[in-house]
């Protein structure tokens, strides 16, 4: 409890500090904030779709920490499910059973992505941390590439795909509102997820490769194999972030698809502590303040942008109380012990 | 002969925790001369050094250099003096070239900009009075073991170093980098040196130093001059009389569970291992395998248990339980907690509720069976792991393998660092293991271990089975 008291108000304090700094009027820019994502249900609805894909790519990057795999391939995974989506509407086109089948592929392509930066370290030991950022890299360019080309709307005139129907699009419930079906599958696969890293045995081996390879090796965990599986799963996640997202939000692709919500989900994997509840509760965190802060950037002078610094002080003074904790604690029980 | 020694050690006694390492052991270190400080693992030799170098501090005792009192002082303030160490794991940076190593160790002081060849002048001309062939300018990684091993002595000689210790420095080394080594060893005490050397190669030792003082658990046992000692006394005395065994497994025993024939195995840099060795353990024995560490045990144990490639054959049952001889490394995951340890058996090996899923429920009813049975002592089961005692964690580690009641044990050193109840607790789970008709393959450094519970002992040396005791 009285972790979660610090933690709520350090990241407070982390707000009020990057405001102030930006030389805004603190309670008048906290206003703001607090009605543009929670004041009304345009705001609650913009703060849910803004969370989807920080929640499903946070949880991403956790499932895959877990089991030691220092993964920051979200970005790239994200932009391999939209386009796998994309591709497979061009294949089949507007039909009853097109839909699911495009979160499937997009699930598919995410998980594939990132089982070859598994692949390549199992089998040639290359690290997940360099790996992933290159295929950022390459999945970046296949994304320039493929809007150009082979996904390019025929007989368009700008580089992106053809625009989704609206049967293809989740549910919008409201004109008015933007949350879509598509925020509640995110939040299926979340509990999902949550039952697979706590409740299943691969997730407890999951846990066990992350904490000691060599002892689960002696253990009889197949660790290889484990590693493999967080993976794919970790991938499958940011692919359908990337669909939800293309499909809920965008209608279609063109090369700013990437939004940076797969580096973005890092830092809120990390906020999260890397477990699963606290993962929902700071990717709601982080997404209230992008939908406040984009109503913050209608009324003063600064941008969005300022919520990227946010988070990054939000991280630092987290590690910092945490680390400042950690030793006077240290010192208590060193001091009890003499 | 000088009139004084160089360094006298008077009365040292050092405990950890309850085990007593080193009592009231005294030593003088003559200059110009190769003194081996002789014993079986855990007899105080390397504490010993440790004092001496500063590393540790003695409970009590005294230290006298050339004639003078000298107090208790940090490593760095030895090192001046002239009291350096050359340690058996070498403290090499290994994508650093040799220049950079020496470098590394000499730059106390300087400040700013580096000269590298100023710094180094002192152990160049050192390696070329020596008639040494050493690369300053390769990566140290690109070295063999043996060269690895002069550019650390070179580190030791840069500086001040009228007394040279050497922690087992023949352990990584090949046979003809050994003879090397000794004429080195030599050369450096004809200029003057007291060279220090702890082994425990008898042949080795026989060929270089010309005094050995023989330690065994802790006390002084004798002290011998070469030209007068006799190798089977000197080995009588590390070794002790057998100890009166315990209560060796000596059931009737069963049928075969283990078949091993001509097994070999490789070591981690590719060296052969284990070579050629065939054995059979029958139901309900304890086979014990001793030897000085570094012999093959490893990664016997390690082919055993289906964890590392082998040619050869073996032929074992369905399940094996290994006891890892390093608990922290091998056989917790520190960070989690203690049940989450215990259910990593039946977790792997479905023992644990129906298909995908884990049932909390049989989980927990398993580790807290598992706690009460052996004795663990725990707050929570929830705590982590890391906040047991070593006897406590090592119970885990035996819990969890014992409790799938395996028909093959593998221990490699289950008691290595454990006080003497919490080892007495594992060798009676050992013993129970094998009347209830497990074979146990029991690999330990530790004598009287072996003697307490096998049914039969081999040694294993460079990765055979000795012929002779003496000397391993």
């Amino acid at each position: 409890m009285k972790r979660v008291l610090i933690t709520v108000a350090t990241l407070l304090g982390a707000l009020v500090l990057t405001l102030a700094v930006f030389g805004l009027d603190v309670p008048q820019a906290l206003g703001l904030i607090w009605n543009g994502a929670l004041g009304s249900e345009a705001g609650i609805s913009r703060t849910l779709v803004r969370a989807t894909p920080l929640l499903l790519a946070g949880l991403a990057v956790l499932v895959a920490w877990r089991a030691g795999m220092y993964s920051i391939g979200a970005e790239g995974q994200y932009i391999m499910g939209g386009l796998c989506a994309a591709a497979v509407f061009q294949a089949l086109g507007e039909r009853g059973f097109t839909l699911p089948l495009m979160l499937l592929g997009a699930i598919a392509g995410g998980a594939a992505y990132a089982g070859l930066a598994g692949a390549l370290f199992i089998y040639r030991g290359v690290q997940v941390v360099i790996s992933t950022i290159l295929l950022n890299f390459i999945a970046l360019s296949t994304l320039r590439w493929a809007v150009q080309n082979s996904l390019k709307e025929p007989g368009g005139f700008t580089p992106q795909t053809t625009p989704l129907p609206d049967t293809m699009m989740f549910e919008r419930y409201k004109l008015q509102t933007d949350l879509h079906a598509g925020v509640w599958v995110a939040l299926g696969a979340g509990l999902l997820t949550w039952w697979f890293l706590t409740r299943t045995k691969l997730g407890f081996s999951i846990k066990w490769v992350g904490a000691n390879p060599k002892a689960s090796e002696f253990g009889g965990i197949p660790v290889a194999r484990t590693q493999m599986a967080a993976m794919f799963w970790s991938g499958g996640l940011c692919g359908l972030a990337g669909a939800i997202t293309y499909m809920g939000v965008l209608r279609s692709i063109d090369q700013s698809f990437s939004e940076n919500w797969g580096f973005l989900a890092i830092p809120v994997a990390l906020l999260g502590a890397l477990d699963p509840v606290g993962t929902l509760v700071s990717a709601l965190y982080f997404g209230a303040l992008f939908a406040g802060c984009e109503a913050l950037s209608r009324s003063t002078s600064v941008g969005t942008s300022v919520v990227l610094v946010i988070q990054a002080v939000a991280v630092l003074a987290i590690v910092a109380v945490g680390q400042w904790r950690f030793s006077v604690r240290s010192k208590k029980a060193g001091e009890a012990n003499l | 002969m000088p009139d004084e020694p160089l360094l006298r050690v008077q009365n040292v006694t050092k405990h950890f925790g309850p085990v007593a390492a080193l009592t009231q052991v005294s030593v003088d270190f003559w200059p110009g001369e190769v003194h081996a400080v002789l014993g079986e693992n855990g007899a105080g030799k390397s504490t010993l050094m440790n004092v001496m170098a500063g590393f540790l501090q003695a409970d009590s005792g005294a230290m006298q250099w050339r004639g003078q009192p000298l107090p208790p002082s940090p490593p760095d303030v030895l090192r001046d003096l002239g009291i350096a160490m050359v340690h058996q794991h070498f403290k090499l940076v290994p994508v650093m070239t040799v220049a950079e190593n020496i470098a590394l160790d000499r730059m106390g002081g300087t400040q700013g900009r580096l000269d590298l060849e100023t710094v180094i002048a002192p152990a160049r001309a050192i390696a070329a009075q020596l008639d040494w062939q050493v690369d300053f300018d390769a990566p140290v990684h690109t070295l063999p073991v043996g060269v690895q091993q002069r550019v650390e002595i070179l580190k030791a000689l840069a500086g001040p170093s009228d007394l040279l210790i050497l922690d087992e420095p023949t352990a990584v080394l090949g046979p003809e980098e050994v003879a090397e080594l000794i004429r080195i060893l030599r050369d450096l005490a004809a200029e003057g040196r007291a060279v220090v050397l702890i082994a425990h190669k008898l042949e080795e030792v026989f060929a270089v130093a010309d005094r050995m003082t023989i330690l065994r658990k802790g006390l002084h046992m004798g002290e011998r001059l070469r030209a007068e000692a006799d190798m089977s006394e000197v080995a009588a005395l590390m070794v002790g009389e057998d100890p009166p065994r315990g209560a060796p497994v000596t059931g009737e025993p069963g049928p075969v569970r283990l078949k091993v024939e001509s097994l070999s195995v490789k070591g981690d840099r590719g060296e052969a291992a284990v070579r050629e060795l065939s054995f059979e353990v029958r139901a309900g024995e304890v086979f014990g395998i001793g030897g000085v560490d570094g012999n093959g045990q490893t990664e016997l144990a390690e082919a055993l248990a289906g964890l590392r490639s082998f040619t050869g054959k073996i032929e074992r049952p369905d399940v094996v339980g290994l006891i890892p001889q390093d608990r922290q490394r091998e056989g917790l995951a520190l960070s989690l907690s203690i049940e989450e340890n215990l259910w990593l058996g039946p977790v792997v090996h479905g023992q644990a509720g129906l298909g995908w899923w884990l049932s909390f429920s049989s989980l927990r009813a398993g580790s807290d069976e598992s706690i009460q049975k052996y004795g663990i002592k725990v707050g929570r089961a929830q705590d982590p792991v890391s906040s047991l005692s070593g006897g406590n964690q090592q119970k885990v580690v035996v819990a969890r393998v014992l409790g799938r009641q395996p028909e093959l044990v593998i221990a490699l050193n289950p008691t290595r660092g454990l006080d003497v109840k919490a080892a007495e607790f594992v060798h009676q789970q050992l013993r129970a293991a094998a009347s209830a008709g497990a074979a146990v393959v029991l690999i330990s450094t530790d004598r009287d271990e072996l003697a307490a519970l096998s049914s039969r002992i081999e040694f294993l040396l460079a990765g055979q089975w000795a012929a002779s005791l003496a000397g391993v």
